[in-house]
């Protein structure tokens, strides 16, 4: 493990919907350049845990720390809540489903986060939002609308969109899932791209490949609960417990 | 014939004109009453709290049940004597004075429209994409922004629809303050056809500058729908 500065602290998240725990007590640390894999059949809560990360779900109980942001939750009830805009900002978010703003044009959905939450000038952001444009190949399409752009152009501009806030770690929310699988692998490109260039990433996905070639460490959820963890090479090479190799059977 | 027309004392023209800007004016001061209330009653209608709830929908549920004429007379008659008490509690020398059908108009013509707008809106509010606000909340957007900056721009696409039938509703509502001696255009074609004995030719006059109005309201609404759909793929 190295020993570089931690990003992203969760203890013990716990997620209740109704009677039914979907989360039972998970913890996680993204250290700086990390890019973790979060795997997992549908239903063990890996997609829940990503959106307790940054507040889009409130945990039951837990503590999620970011850049000295804490939030400690008890009985659902976050304690200091006007962190959590402050840990949204900090953290990227890429959802399967792209979320673009339908009404506002490619550039204008990537410069609306520094100018209306980080108060930058409107040409600093348009340069910014320009630039990451051209980085995911997109620099003829910015004055589109989403609507006019194929599932994986926009879930290019979503990931520009989620760069331009220059965040301290980037959540992928099965970024391909909703993609045709002609298109899955421009937008794999992209995000192995970032990895490469040493952004903390944490990744909820279907696709092994990225998991096992791109990133630094996995962790594999059942049933709300870690079931195992470790470098990806050692995990798929050679699995420790029985729920991950039947995963690994089922899936590769 | 066209002498009827004519403006001037000879002709009912300026008349029927003055009736007509009276009309104009109601329905466009209405307007922002009446989606201010109607905004009003659609949050409170999805509000986490149980009374706002309650308030929302019961007003939504008793304007919609009364007769537009009924809640202007409530309006006109009852607000005006409220009026004069709380004046001759202030100032017990004061005479009695008269509450403006203007404003009686305006704000029965703004609650009804207001009860059906908010019921539009909270449609409208329904059918826009989570994930859009979801979008807007992970990036660190306030409520505030996300309502402004996201929600708003979209909520015209699903409610212009049913609030461009509000408007012309409405529109032709206005008729009704003639009853409470506002000189509206029904109003001064009322009086046109009693000093002239020519109901046909008045009323039809009438019924010309409405229908004009509604179409006028149709192409705006047009051009509104159609900037409001930007970015949005045609219907397939």
């Amino acid at each position: 493990m190295s020993q570089t500065e931690i990003i992203l602290k969760a203890e013990g998240i716990h997620k209740s919907f109704g009677s039914v725990e979907v989360l039972k007590g998970i913890s996680l640390e993204a250290r700086k350049h990390d890019v973790i894999s979060i795997l997992g059949s549908s239903g063990s809560g890996k997609s829940t845990f990503l959106r307790c990360l940054n507040f889009l779900e409130t945990p039951t109980s837990g503590k999620v720390t970011v850049h000295g942001n804490e939030i400690l939750v008890r009985n659902g009830k976050p304690q200091n809540v006007r962190h959590i805009e402050e840990i949204r900002a900090r953290l990227g978010m890429v959802f399967q489903q792209f979320n673009l703003w339908t009404h506002r044009t490619v550039l204008e959905n990537v410069m609306e986060g520094p100018v209306q939450v980080k108060r930058q000038p409107k040409a600093e952001a348009r340069d910014k939002a320009e630039a990451l444009l051209k980085r995911v190949g997109l620099e003829e399409r910015m004055g589109m609308y989403p609507s006019q752009l194929s599932g994986g152009q926009q879930q290019r501009v979503a990931i520009a969109r989620a760069l331009a806030m220059e965040p301290d770690a980037i959540l992928f929310d099965e970024p391909t899932s909703a993609l045709d699988p002609e298109l899955v692998g421009e937008v794999l490109k992209v995000m192995q791209d970032l990895a490469a260039e040493g952004r903390t990433m944490i990744v909820v996905t279907h696709e092994m490949g990225f998991a096992r070639e791109v990133s630094s460490e996995v962790v594999f959820l059942h049933e709300g609960r870690i079931a195992e963890q470790g470098p990806p090479e050692e995990m798929f090479t050679n699995p420790r417990t029985e729920v991950f190799e039947r995963f690994i059977a089922k899936v590769m | 014939m066209f002498e009827l027309f004519s403006y001037g004392d000879t002709g009912w023209g300026d008349e029927i004109l003055r009736g007509l800007a009276i009309t104009v004016q109601l329905a466009i001061v209405t307007l922002p009453v009446g989606l201010l209330l109607g905004f009003l009653a659609a949050f409170a209608s999805m509000s986490r709290l149980g009374p706002l709830r309650f308030l929302g929908f019961g007003y939504t549920t008793i304007m919609r049940g009364l007769p537009e004429i009924l809640t202007l007379f409530v309006v006109y008659n009852g607000v005006g004597l409220l009026l004069n008490m709380a004046l001759r509690w202030w100032n017990p020398e004061r005479g009695a004075t008269d509450f403006s059908p203007f404003a009686a108009g305006v704000i029965a013509l703004g609650m009804v429209f207001g009860a059906f707008a908010g019921e539009v809106l909270r449609g409208a509010f329904q059918s826009l994409d989570k994930g859009q606000t979801e979008a807007g909340r992970a990036i660190g957007m306030t409520q505030g922004q996300i309502f402004r900056r996201i929600q708003l721009p979209q909520l015209w696409r699903f409610a212009l629809p049913g609030l461009g039938n509000l408007w012309i509703n409405m529109l032709k509502d206005t008729a009704l303050v003639s009853v409470i001696a506002l000189d509206d255009l029904m109003r001064m074609t009322k009086v046109a056809v009693g000093v002239t004995k020519q109901p046909f030719t008045f009323y039809l006059l009438a019924c010309l500058i409405y229908w004009v109005m509604c179409v006028l309201s149709e192409l705006v609404l047009y051009w509104m729908e159609r900037r409001a759909n930007r970015g949005i793929r045609r219907a397939v």
